[in-house]
């Protein structure tokens, strides 16, 4: 019990399903206090259902899960006060203004309004939006939604955030002011779990990674040990055309680690001499070598094939 | 609970004057081309003029109708398209502060209705003091059917959906509960149908107090009311929860 009340979140065999369905497969995790946790899966591979069984959404079918040491089948309201969320679609009241939004929120908090209106005016400003305060969100781009939508996640001052895809659909611009907003953040100690299927932000923002796929977790690290671990250091792309079957007995012959995908192999190697020796031998055949990345671990792990929305 | 209300006065008060406008309007069309104008032409019922006997009725109607089409339309779109029901749920406010919110303005509203219609009638001159009576009444039937709102828009498919609680219930109910004829001249297959649903037990209630004083059924029609506030809440309660969590 003193071990889940040090975590900011513990997942103890969690179980889901739905009409049978098994979304959820025994998955366990703990997040640590003041880390940027990140969960990386395609579309339909649990991430959703996990992050809403956190902000009690979603109950679990079979096992626990804690919260600051609060068990959210029971103490469900004391977490969310001390927990920020930002969820995939925004939520903003469309029948009101930014700063009307925030008052609001606050509101349900139960946060006194000199105080809102303070919190609010600062958090504005914070994300750039003091002269859309009185706009009616409806009228708000995209990116600004988004930072509306950040902003009320931090009324409370919460110690725990949840980010489900923060950056998807916005620009380069925006998401990289929001990127730069989190780093501010992570100094300050606030635990963050973030989802997202930018590989880029996982690698720049989170301490930690897990992949998630078919409702288990694949490999838990830090981006750095999930990519030596499980690629190496180098890859070589090679566009082999017909005469795949010749590059995989070259490759399978030297003991190397490859990934056949359409008309291209993909050769992980743990060092650049490694690599160095292979290309010496390759003649008239077009070829890339670049650094070994999180996108390679995420694909070995979860496969290339095309997933449906979800 | 009393946020989730405050969220919907706030909202109210921005659209203030479009609300008050056919709060007032309406029964002001319905009293004065029914029951001033055609009411003319009609003879007493139980021994009131039309006019007199159509008030009661129209009050209860207006009060099921706002109070039934304030927690349909409006909350299927915060649970839905707008997401609403959804952020509320992420502060530390509970799925049952909803419920009891929604259902507690879905009356609210309702309650405005009743005041149109008051405020109207007192120009043709059907002030009361028992007004200060059927009010308790009245908002009681707010509540009934702003709770059997909230269970619509938990079994709701799309928008749909609310025409047949619309016109299957709602609109037949206005029209079968001695709303512009007496229970006492229809036949008896109908006048047990009527007083199977709320609103007929309201419009006898109101109809008695305003113009006849006590009676000992009003306590019976009064626990109708309350037996069918209980159960549709509960009801709504269950099925509200599963839209939220699941």
């Amino acid at each position: 019990m003193e071990k889940i009340k040090s975590l900011a979140v513990s997942i103890q065999n969690v179980r889901k399903e739905y009409a049978g369905i098994s979304v959820l497969k025994g998955l366990s995790l703990e997040i640590r206090q003041g880390e940027c946790f990140g969960l990386l899966g395609p579309n339909g591979a649990g991430k959703s259902t996990l992050m809403k069984m956190i902000h009690g959404h979603v109950i679990p079918t079979s096992g626990e899960l804690y919260v600051m040491g609060l068990n959210t089948q029971f103490q469900i309201s004391e977490i969310k006060k001390k927990m920020g969320v930002v969820p995939q679609e925004d939520g903003l009241d469309t029948d009101f203004s930014s700063l009307e939004n925030l008052l609001l929120y606050s509101n349900y908090f139960r946060i006194p309004k000199d105080i809102a209106l303070s919190r609010s005016e600062f958090l504005l400003s914070e994300m750039k939006l003091l002269e859309q305060k009185h706009q009616h969100v409806e009228t708000l781009s995209g990116g600004m939604k988004r930072r509306l939508a950040i902003a009320r996640a931090l009324l409370n001052n919460p110690q725990l955030l949840i980010l489900d895809e923060p950056t998807t659909g916005l620009d380069p611009q925006a998401r990289l002011w929001i990127w730069n907003y989190f780093e501010k953040l992570k100094l300050q100690k606030t635990t963050i779990l973030i989802t997202t299927h930018y590989m880029e932000e996982a690698e720049k923002l989170c301490d930690r990674i897990a992949i998630v796929d078919h409702g288990q977790i694949l490999d838990i690290g830090t981006s750095a040990e999930l990519v030596q671990k499980h690629i190496g250091q180098e890859v070589v792309e090679i566009t082999v055309g017909n005469e795949k079957n010749y590059w995989i007995s070259q490759v399978q012959g030297k003991n190397l680690e490859f990934q056949d995908y359409e008309n291209k192999l993909f050769i992980f190697f743990k060092t650049s001499d490694d690599r160095q020796s292979f290309i010496q031998n390759i003649q008239n055949t077009h070829y890339l070598v670049r650094s070994a990345n999180l996108n390679d671990v995420f694909l070995k792990l979860a496969g290339y094939q095309i997933r449906g929305e979800g | 609970m009393i946020h989730v209300w405050f969220r919907n006065f706030l909202f109210f008060k921005k659209t203030f004057f479009v609300s008050i406008f056919w709060t007032v309007i309406e029964p002001l069309m319905y009293l004065g081309a029914l029951g001033y104008g055609f009411g003319r032409y009609v003879p007493p019922i139980e021994g009131l003029s039309f006019l007199d006997f159509y008030f009661p009725g129209l009050l209860c109607s207006t009060a099921m109708m706002v109070s039934y089409f304030e927690s349909t339309y409006p909350n299927y779109t915060k649970l839905t398209y707008q997401k609403t029901f959804s952020t509320i749920m992420l502060t530390p406010l509970t799925y049952k502060d909803i419920l009891l919110g929604e259902i507690l303005w879905g009356a609210t509203k309702g309650i405005i209705g009743v005041f149109g219609v008051l405020l109207i009638s007192s120009f043709f001159g059907l002030f009361s003091w028992s007004y200060l009576l059927i009010l308790p009444i009245l908002f009681l039937l707010c509540l009934v059917f702003s709770a059997f709102g909230m269970i619509m828009i938990s079994l709701a498919k799309n928008y749909d959906t609310f025409i047949f609680s619309t016109s299957g219930l709602i609109i037949p109910l206005s029209l079968i509960s001695g709303t512009y004829f007496s229970l006492k001249d229809i036949p008896e297959f109908f006048r047990w149908l009527a007083y199977l649903f709320p609103l007929s037990h309201a419009t006898q209630t109101v109809r008695g107090i305003l113009y006849r004083g006590f009676d000992g059924m009003y306590l019976v029609h009064i626990l109708v009311l309350v037996i069918y506030l209980v159960v549709l809440t509960y009801l709504a309660d269950k099925l509200f929860k599963k839209k939220l969590i699941s």
